[in-house]
């Protein structure tokens, strides 16, 4: 009760013993992704009939799978794949959705009617149905499924980029750079793109989770990246054939690691928003 | 003031769905399905149509209907429709049949022989989108002199003729002057076999009922429901559920319900097989010294146990060993033999590098394996390829890519295929292995030619005594065993669980297509159920 | 008598108004209609696949290339695309949708025995995930920072990292295996011989409940940060000030306010409903219209195709059109006829 009379931010600290434990988490996944190929390098073609589905030992830490490939070996390169499939997409659908933003903001009127019109178009498909329709035609592959991604998710970046521009139009400063006869180009690259720059970047952040989900739903429709390559959405379908044969490690540890990654994003970035502007509503529509 | 309004749209949106969820049921409601006796299966693969014309069970134990010739539980052929088995003139170029007596179609109309020449004729038609006419590409006319006689002139004389008269008939009444590709029929069809049609939800189910007036006998169950889920999880799910009396399974999913009682594992033999397509186009693949290491050191032992979970036995040629064509001496050793797999490559002078790859004039022992990314069995053997390979020194990069990706590149790249029919050994193999057929889509895509292949594969077709067809194949797999245009692999059981209550069950081997028809269930208008 | 004199009369011209905003959104709504169907025309002539070998199936392996090019000749698929696209809009006007290769019926059969129960499954699951949202969004708002709000958030974070897929599975081990309380699947009991109302619900808690947990997330998290933010605002600060009670200012004031942002967040989100919904149809094997069009997708159908896509696209029109309305009628700020 007297909490709602309390003024909001002094009763912010939720979540904050998370955020250590998540910036370890974080931290200790990309360096073990980026240290993994020269320490214990993988061999893809490691298959090993003679000693499948063995549970988790000292030898195999979290087990071996359906072909006795080791399980955690084969999850920290799935991470890596993931984790650069999930950025690329991310960064593919900021810079995309960057422009667009940018563009119909800046030009305003028909062009920004337009392109919002196109916005309005490509969100009223849904996303996967137009993900799984770009990698059908480009056939699966990498590629296919980073462009599948990025080229559905940058409609909120687009969104979020030409609000915020729209909204900065209005403050002094910027009325003070025109007054003062500074050029469009300049105002927008001197004075407003510095303060939506920060809101695009947590924009990607956010969007790299979903941009995992959204290969581990390919794949599980055979639509994903190639089906032997170590990825977490791979191992989880692959795993999870295996369910019901007893050998819960093969998609529970992969499964995990992705939770806990995504969530450790997740605490940071929402952190992160918090700190850039405690009053801001969160674009949580990603 | 908004939470009433909203909570109000949410009820009417979702009333209105309701309503327009219910305008449109799928499953027609009929007394007669259901009850006791009622056998239910689940399967995988849902069929298109339920039309033979457009390829609906074309080999027989289609359920809904029936052949001039059907098969028995060795799969050899006896007389359905046709009174006996149809007779062949002695330049084997006309077959001639009568037809039996009485029989009837489902909706009671009278089968006649105007019905086959308009089944055959409706295959034939070019208007007609069936996939069967290149199997009946032999068949020159069919004609009915009177109405139990039919006969069927041939382009040229084709011993395994016979075996293509298990099409199921379709009352010409039904489909006369109508657009056949889309007929109401293909959904809610009349045929003569021992089901009659009640509904079809596809993505659902089949609704069978019995046919009291079946010619064979009236089915020991009172009607069968084929339920349709594609996911192996959520089918075994539902099994253990107790949903289903008998469900094909992945041989793991199906292990898992041996120990289980009150069910059973039946391991049905098939002549499906699993192979790597080595192209001839290629310049290592088509070098016969490395088909010949890569098919030595293979482990078809350890893939039958690791990948098919126990469910199938190793393969060395396109001919099953259930066929009385199988010719026992081509047979190889089940596990890996690494030494002969590197003498053969050392005497080809392929050496090994300094990444243990082996080169030969400055060209690596590597090569490209595509498989369909979305069958997870062929992508595990692939790999097991892969591993197998590299212990001789051959690098294969395994590429999982969808159909439309794969089919342009198999004349250069190895594929991971399979298929196979415990019918006739001419069926598949005349095309596959056949040299006039070399990189004609998946007709012989690695373009293997062979003139010993090409004249035993003739001889085959062009004899009618059993033993010189014998004789014929015995040299085509010699000659394969030889020249390795692929590498088989396995062949697999088709895996299935049944309950105990469930009696009348008698598996026969099974070809690569199975779904409502051909499967475990071929006979089950003979199956009964004690609950 | 003044006062509902002007009230009926503000009512007057909202609802003029409202004909005017259908009227607007109608004129949108063609072109971006037509522009969908020449854009997946387009795609489909850029498709590499080949819709008569995946009409063939695994009989592609025996059957000739003369007997596809055949095929292909009946469907007159090889036409020029303008031919294909004017052959298209010509029998769509007629009514007829045309001929769905990939399932071998006509596509207004397909979409008359698939689209209800889609529509089934996924306003069940957005009426759900609406009511929980709102509800337990805003007690976390109110206790926010306590072991309600974290659990929550935590949860749905969680939530929002796990296939929808994988949730699908879970629940079929635990609720239809392991405690055989549901069924694992499907849309009747398997020797059912219609569609019984009760039947089909209880087929349908399963399926209904996974599509609305896992795109409970975003709905959760955004009520709980929109109601944590307008319990701060000053009207509410008033409210309580005046001495209502907590619940009153709670669900009468912080909600509402909560309340508008949130409606354009479920016309925005809808499209992801659906797709999670292709996933659950799946997992669940309901003969829904989410599985026929991966198929169809996959199967280079397009008259299935653009008909899905199409459907798709005004189902979502017509639910922003609702939205406008709805957004119109809870705040009178917002004037239809600007």
């Amino acid at each position: 009760m007297t909490d709602l009379a309390l003024p909001a931010r002094l009763r912010r600290p939720a979540f904050r013993p998370g955020i250590a434990l998540a910036s370890v988490v974080l931290v200790g996944a990309v360096a073990a992704c980026l240290a993994a190929p020269l320490l214990w390098p993988l061999d893809e073609s490691a298959v090993d009939l003679a000693r499948i589905r063995l549970a988790p030992s000292w030898e195999h830490l979290a087990g071996t799978d359906d072909l006795g490939r080791d399980v955690a070996h084969r999850s920290l390169y799935g991470l890596r794949v993931s984790l650069l499939v999930g950025a690329v997409a991310a960064v593919v659908a900021a810079v995309v959705g960057g422009l667009v933003g940018t563009v119909a903001a800046t030009c305003g009127g028909r062009v920004d009617r337009a392109l919002m019109r196109v916005v309005d178009t490509i969100a009223a498909l849904p996303h996967l149905l137009l993900g799984i329709f770009i990698v059908a035609m480009l056939r699966p592959s990498l590629g296919a499924v980073v462009l599948s991604i990025g080229l559905t998710h940058w409609l909120s970046t687009a969104r979020i980029v030409r609000a915020e521009l729209l909204s900065l139009r209005t403050r002094p400063f910027v009325d003070a750079a025109v007054a003062g006869g500074a050029s469009r180009a300049r105002v927008l690259t001197r004075h407003l793109l510095p303060h939506v720059l920060p809101r695009l970047a947590l924009a990607t952040t956010l969007m790299v989770p979903h941009a995992v989900w959204h290969e581990t739903a390919l794949s599980f429709l055979g639509l994903g990246l190639p089906p032997h390559l170590a990825s977490l959405g791979n191992m989880i379908n692959d795993g999870q054939r295996s369910l019901l044969t007893g050998a819960w490690w093969a998609s529970l540890v992969p499964g995990l690691l992705l939770v806990a990654v995504t969530l450790a994003l997740a605490a940071l970035a929402g952190r992160w928003r918090d700190r850039l502007d405690p009053r801001v509503r969160a674009e949580l529509h990603l | 003031m908004g939470t009433p309004l909203s909570s109000r749209t949410a009820t009417l949106v979702v009333a209105a769905l309701l309503v327009a969820a219910g305008c449109s049921s799928p499953a027609a409601t009929s007394p007669a399905a259901g009850g006791a006796g009622t056998l239910v299966v689940a399967t995988a693969g849902e069929p298109d149509t339920l039309n033979p014309v457009l390829n609906y069970g074309v080999d027989g134990g289609s359920l809904i209907f029936d052949g001039l010739v059907a098969r028995d539980g060795r799969n050899r052929p006896v007389p359905a429709l046709a009174r006996e088995l149809p007779t062949v003139s002695p330049d084997g170029r006309t077959v001639t049949a009568t037809l039996r007596e009485g029989v009837r179609f489902h909706d009671g109309s009278p089968l006649t022989a105007q019905d086959v020449v308009f089944t055959y004729q409706a295959v034939l038609d070019p208007k007609v989108d069936s996939t069967l006419r290149s199997d009946l590409d032999v068949l020159a006319s069919v004609a009915a002199p009177d109405p139990s006689t039919v006969v069927f002139r041939l382009k040229y004389a084709y011993a395994p003729f016979l075996q293509r008269l298990t099409l199921g008939i379709v009352p010409a009444r039904a489909l006369a002057g109508q657009d056949i590709n889309q007929a109401g029929f293909n959904r809610r069809p009349v045929g003569t076999g021992p089901y009659r049609v009640t509904s079809w939800t596809p993505g659902d189910r089949l609704v069978l009922a019995a046919n009291e007036a079946y010619w064979g006998g009236r089915p020991a169950n009172s009607g069968v429901v084929v339920a349709f889920v594609a996911d192996d999880n959520v089918r075994a799910q539902r099994m253990r559920a107790g949903e289903f009396d008998a469900a094909e399974l992945a041989p793991k999913l199906a292990s898992g319900f041996d120990r289980q009682a009150g069910y059973r594992v039946e391991r049905v033999p098939t002549a499906d097989y699993r192979g790597v397509m080595l192209p001839m186009g290629n310049p290592v693949t088509g070098d016969v010294a490395v088909r010949r290491a890569l098919t030595a050191a293979v482990d078809r032992q350890a893939m039958v146990t690791g990948v098919l979970g126990g469910a199938g036995e190793p393969a060395f040629g396109p001919i099953p060993p259930s066929s009385e064509f199988a010719a026992p001496s081509t047979t190889g050793t089940a596990t890996a033999d690494p030494a002969t797999a590197t003498a053969t490559l050392d005497a080809a002078g392929w050496r090994p590098g300094p990444d243990g790859i082996r080169v030969r004039d400055g060209r690596p022992a590597a090569f490209t394996l595509m498989y369909p990314a979305t069958d997870s069995l062929r992508k595990e053997l692939a790999l097991a390829v892969t591993a197998d390979a590299k212990k001789i020194g051959i690098r294969i990069t395994p590429e999982g890519l969808t159909w439309d990706a794969i089919t342009p590149r198999m004349r250069t790249d190895a594929l991971v295929m399979g298929y196979g029919t415990p019918y006739d050994p001419d069926f598949v193999s005349y095309k596959l292995f056949g040299s006039a057929f070399a990189g004609q889509g998946f007709f012989n895509p690695g373009s293997y030619r062979s003139p010993v292949v090409d004249k035993a594969l003739q001889d085959g077709r062009d004899n009618a005594d059993p033993a010189a067809r014998r004789a014929a194949y015995a040299i085509f797999q010699q000659q394969l065993a030889t020249d390795v245009p692929w590498v088989f692999l396995t062949y697999l059981q088709h895996t299935y669980v049944v309950r105990d209550t469930v009696a009348g069950v008698t598996p026969r081997v099974e070809p690569h297509e199975h779904d409502v028809a051909n499967s475990l269930w071929w006979n089950i208008h003979t199956w009964t159920k004690t609950s | 008598m003044t006062a509902t004199a002007a009230t009926s009369s503000r009512r007057r011209r909202r609802l003029a108004g409202a004909g005017a905003v259908v009227r607007r959104r109608l004129m949108v709504a063609v072109p971006v209609l037509a522009a969908t169907s020449v854009g997946m025309f387009v795609l489909g002539a850029a498709s590499p696949i080949d819709p008569a070998q995946q009409y063939a199936g695994a009989a592609a392996f025996t059957t000739s290339e003369e007997n596809l090019a055949q095929i292909r000749a009946n469907w007159g698929v090889d036409d020029p695309l303008p031919v294909q696209y004017a052959r298209w809009v010509g029998n769509l006007l007629r009514g007829d949708l045309g001929w769905s290769t990939s399932r071998h019926e006509p596509v207004t059969d397909v979409l008359a025995a698939r689209a209800g129960w889609t529509l089934l499954l996924v306003g069940a699951a957005l009426a759900l995930v609406l009511a929980a949202s709102l509800l337990l969004g805003t007690l976390a708002a109110y206790r926010r920072g306590g072991w309600f709000d974290r659990t929550l958030r935590a949860g749905a974070y969680a939530v929002q990292s796990m296939p929808v897929f994988w949730l699908g599975l879970a629940a079929i081990a635990v609720f239809a295996l392991a405690l055989g309380w549901l069924p694992a699947g499907g849309l009747t009991d398997v020797t059912a011989t219609g569609t019984h109302p009760a039947d089909v619900a209880r087929h349908l808690v399963l399926p209904v409940t996974v599509l609305a947990v896992s795109q409970a997330p975003w709905f959760v998290l955004f009520v709980r940060d929109t109601v944590a933010e307008s319990l701060r605002d000053d009207h509410v600060l008033a409210a309580r000030a005046r001495g209502l009670p907590g619940r009153t200012v709670l669900f009468g004031h912080a909600l509402r306010t909560a309340l508008l942002p949130f409606l354009t967040l479920v016309g925005t989100h809808l499209p992801e409903l659906v797709g999670g919904a292709v996933l659950v149809e799946t997992v669940f094997s309901l003969p829904g219209l989410g599985a026929v069009t991966v198929q169809a997708a996959l199967g280079g159908d397009f008259p299935l195709l653009a008909a899905t896509t199409l459907a798709t696209t005004v189902v979502v029109l017509t639910a922003n059109l609702l939205t406008d309305l709805a957004y119109a009628a809870a705040d009178p700020r917002v004037r239809l006829d600007d």
